[in-house]
């Protein structure tokens, strides 16, 4: 993958962060190959990537992570950490732990002399008090600008370390697209972790790729359901230990539970070990749950048992969502959200009878048109917004627009009264048949009951100043070289 | 300065810079930084002191020009400019401060020169970028920025006006409790209190800042350039309280010393005092032995060390082991200074006292010792509380398990909280 993949996002081609126009015209354009290039002038924060490469790692086992940066840059570690907690908790550990993050802090002196006393002395400690079987480096802003030379530094290092150093290059400011982190991620595990002699072939066991926001829940489902394909699961990488990471090379087949997790390293793995993957979707809704699982069953030949189960479970669940349907039909929805989960919750809506009013999400290439495609089917005249949050668009578009109910993270739709829900969820299976059946009684309820909102928005104060809401939400897009 | 550390408690200067000023009303703050330091400044703050968000600008909505490997290469300064012209085309705010992450700051854009053309726009640059230190540092550059550019140059005198500083906006998780308990308590003195971040306090009250009688800190080292140049520029005393005071004790120390400061007469304050601790000590005396009998370590900033170590051996008559100063302090003076007033207690024989910002060496510090039945420290202690079989209460940064809105761990009301939440009859 180090040679093929950059591991930057946007550089694959015809990927594009900075859109906004109906669906149609936006397959139409894009099959065309008429979309510009373009940059928004005015923006709010994105998140770095950074931030999706400590994440993906961070609750490894006998694990040490050392973030070589200023002490900033550890933020988010913490919310990672706050995850790694309550995933502790959900598995049963009683003795939680804190993830051990050792953090260079360079500052001023080391700006201008170089960071690399640091570095040394952050992972001569990340030995010295733990012996762990891994050692991360996450290479920041920072570190990369003033030219820290990490890899040459670790590779000196390794030979005094029993660890196994683990560089992961993931300078913020070389990608607009968060997920490039994972990639950064995986291209440091094939470089450093996988075994160069593949390990001996095993039928029956499949690599599950799922991000951190997959809940223990949801886990166990899926688990649960490539059980009845006959299959173990080798799930990676979230509690997850380097034993598992070895294994990856031996397994049958490779999956993933996320559009944009693990995607390239797939393609990786396909190349270097032969092991076929199925590239879907999230396994959230009806459709989606059939599409995922039948990519995969295919895969490893037992595509009737699949679609066996898939009809068993037709019979069982679809009569139940009438009941909810009856509640959502026609409801008019904006859904905002990461490229998996956005998309997710897209389809997810087609099983409540839901109308598209705006979907907003962070990146538009060839895998996206897929989905565009799949909408354009069923909505009409709805608005796509490829944005990684930008609550200003947001806003103006809820405005604007009046959906009946807003799908994402509600921090600011709320503030106009509407109701607000969530795909997410960490406490209640969302993925396969039943997850459907909860997220259709959750949205419901939400809808039905929207009192915090409506009684939350005569007293919210926005930023923003009136004449924006009668702007052009995408007036700030502009074309570049 | 700053050392290679594990589990750091906080973000740096950029972060607290943002924290302080994105808590005072209608104030935008737009960083010319990385794509990520929004995210990851706010996340390590706020999300990490009792989860609260600023309502107005923060986090993914806070403007930010988002350099990429063009702007690192060919200079931001464009960049900036057009998000400057954005911000102030669709963000309503009373002031705009562009502030620096490490990105702007290596590279060497000239952000003084783009801010500098929007002259009369209220637009204002803190140029110190992330890479200058720790959270609580950006704390005290935001009120030398406040100096700078909003303070108002000539004031006229307001007797009963004190500014009430040194309690940090989202990073000490109790700020919003601390802030209206302690100015309920300045209100029956009869004064009027500049909190800048409670209340709906804007870059009205800021401008006031010089106007005022006294500067009121509470907390022992922080805040000491700003209360040199608010005496020099304006002939403002300060007096300094070692952290926020918390319980009776502390507390009515902390009246007598304003009034003192304020020459405010002895009959009034004696008699606040008595109404406010009669007001504590009728609770108590309904809850007598309650609280068990303790042998307790705490891991805080100095402020909250020194506040809470005493508050629970002076007023609860609980038996301090070892406090640990969590927060990264370098000047021999100030650590000894923190050092005595932990170790002044009124009967209790005093704790050890150590300076350690290391998650690991604070871990290591508390298993070296035995017997520990109380850790008043982080969430982050709340491994080792397990390891030991301690109980655990949360009371300094960061704190991630508990929503916290107004929750006050200070003053006299804040006492008989922080007994609610020490209660445990496991």
């Amino acid at each position: 993958m180090a040679e093929r993949y950059s591991g930057i996002r946007e550089k694959r081609p015809y990927t594009y962060n900075d859109l906004g126009d109906k669906g149609d015209k936006l397959a139409a354009d894009f099959e065309k190959r008429c979309i510009k290039n373009a940059d928004r002038t005015f923006s709010q924060g994105l998140q770095c990537q950074q931030i999706n490469s400590i994440s993906a790692v961070l609750s490894l086992e006998e694990s040490v992570f050392v973030v070589h940066s200023p002490q900033g840059c550890a933020g988010c570690v913490t919310m990672g950490a706050d995850g790694y907690r309550v995933g502790q908790a959900h598995r049963g550990v009683r003795l939680i732990k804190s993830p051990r993050v050792i953090v260079t802090n360079l500052d001023q002196n080391d700006i201008i002399h170089g960071g690399e006393a640091k570095l040394r002395e952050a992972v001569k400690l990340a030995d010295e008090r733990y012996n762990p079987k891994l050692i991360f480096i996450f290479t920041s802003c920072a570190s990369g600008i003033i030219g820290d030379d990490v890899d040459a530094i670790a590779a000196d290092l390794q030979p005094e370390s029993s660890s196994i150093l683990v560089p992961i290059h993931c300078d913020g400011f070389r990608s607009k697209i968060c997920a490039s982190g994972f990639d950064a991620a995986f291209i440091a595990i094939q470089k450093y972790l996988l075994p160069k002699q593949p390990p001996v072939k095993q039928k029956d066991l499949v690599n599950l790729f799922a991000p951190t926001s997959i809940s223990y829940k949801d886990q166990l489902e899926i688990e649960r359901m490539l059980g009845l394909l006959g299959v173990k699961v080798n799930y990676i990488p979230f509690y997850s230990s380097l034993e598992k990471i070895r294994q990856i090379p031996a397994a049958a087949a490779s999956t993933s539970i996320c559009k944009v997790f693990a995607d390239e390293f797939m393609k990786t793995l396909e190349d270097d070990y032969g092991i076929p993957y199925a590239h879907t979707v999230m396994p959230i809704g009806v459709r989606n749950t059939d599409k995922w699982f039948l990519g995969i069953a295919e895969l490893l030949g037992k595509g009737d048992s699949a679609r066996e189960y898939i009809e068993k479970e037709h019979a069982r669940v679809l009569p139940k969502l009438d009941a909810i349907k009856k509640r959502l039909r026609g409801k008019r929805v904006f859904i905002c959200g990461g490229t998996g989960r956005s998309f997710a919750a897209a389809a997810l809506i087609d099983d409540f009878g839901m109308e598209l009013a705006v979907l907003e999400t962070p990146t538009y290439d060839a895998d996206a048109q897929i989905d565009i495609d799949y909408l354009n089917g069923i909505h009409k005249d709805y608005v796509v917004d490829i944005a990684n949050m930008q609550p200003f668009e947001q806003v103006n578009l809820v405005n604007a627009l009046k959906p009946d109910v807003f799908i994402g993270v509600p921090s600011w739709s709320a503030r106009f009264g509407i109701p607000t829900t969530h795909v997410l969820d960490p406490k209640r299976a969302t993925m396969g048949y039943d997850g459907i059946l909860y997220l259709g009684e959750k949205i419901a309820d939400q809808i039905e009951n929207p009192g915090f909102n409506r009684k939350l928005a005569p007293y919210a104060r926005l930023p923003y100043k009136k004449s924006w809401y009668d702007s052009d939400p995408f007036k700030f897009i502009k074309e570049v070289e | 300065m700053s050392a290679v550390t594990e589990y750091p408690r906080g973000t740096c200067v950029l972060g607290g810079v943002n924290a302080t000023l994105s808590a005072i009303n209608r104030i935008c703050t737009i960083y010319h930084s990385g794509p990520g330091c929004c995210m990851q400044t706010t996340a390590g703050e706020g999300a990490q002191s009792g989860l609260l968000q600023p309502y107005y600008l923060g986090a993914v909505s806070s403007p930010c020009s988002n350099m990429l490997e063009r702007e690192v290469v060919f200079g931001g300064e464009k960049k900036l400019r057009e998000e400057i012209d954005g911000t102030l085309e669709i963000i309503d705010a009373d002031a705009y401060f562009v502030l620096t992450g490490c990105t702007a700051g290596i590279i060497g854009d000239d952000i003084e020169a783009a801010v500098s053309e929007y002259g009369g726009k209220n637009v204002y640059a803190v140029t110190t970028p992330g890479f200058a230190g720790d959270a609580l540092l950006g704390y005290e550059i935001a009120f030398q920025a406040l100096f700078d550019h909003i303070i108002d140059k000539n004031p006229k005198r307001d007797e009963e006006l004190v500014n009430l500083i040194g309690i940090f906006p989202y990073h000490d998780a109790y700020w919003i409790g601390a802030f209206e308990e302690l100015t309920r308590i300045l209100q029956k003195l009869g004064l009027k209190v500049n909190t800048f971040f409670t209340d709906n306090q804007g870059i009205e009250q800021v401008k006031t800042a010089s106007s005022a009688a006294l500067n009121i800190i509470v907390n022992p080292w922080r805040l000491k350039k700003f209360a040199e140049l608010m005496s020099t520029a304006y002939g403002i005393p300060s007096v300094r309280f070692p952290g926020v005071p918390l319980g009776a004790t502390q507390t009515s120390a902390f009246v007598r010393g304003v009034g003192e400061a304020l020459k405010l007469g002895g009959g009034l304050i004696e008699k606040v005092i008595r109404e406010e601790e009669a007001y504590v000590y009728h609770f108590y005396e309904s809850a007598v032995g309650a609280i068990s009998w303790k042998r307790f370590a705490v891991v805080a900033d100095a402020g909250t060390a020194i506040a809470m170590t005493k508050f629970l051996a002076d007023d609860w008559s609980l038996s301090p082991v070892v406090t640990i100063v969590s927060e990264p302090i370098w000047s021999d003076k100030d650590k000894q200074y923190i050092t005595e007033q932990i170790r002044c207690l009124e009967f209790a024989r005093s704790p050890d006292v150590f300076f350690l910002p290391d998650h690991c060496d604070i871990r290591q510090k508390i298993k070296e010792y035995g017997g520990i039945t109380l850790i008043a420290g982080s969430s982050l202690e709340q491994e080792v509380s397990l390891e030991i079989d301690a109980q655990h209460t949360a009371v300094s940064f960061p704190i991630s398990d508990r929503l916290i809105f107004n929750r006050a761990y200070a003053g006299y009301r804040g006492a008989l909280t922080v007994a609610e939440d020490l209660f445990n009859n496991l």
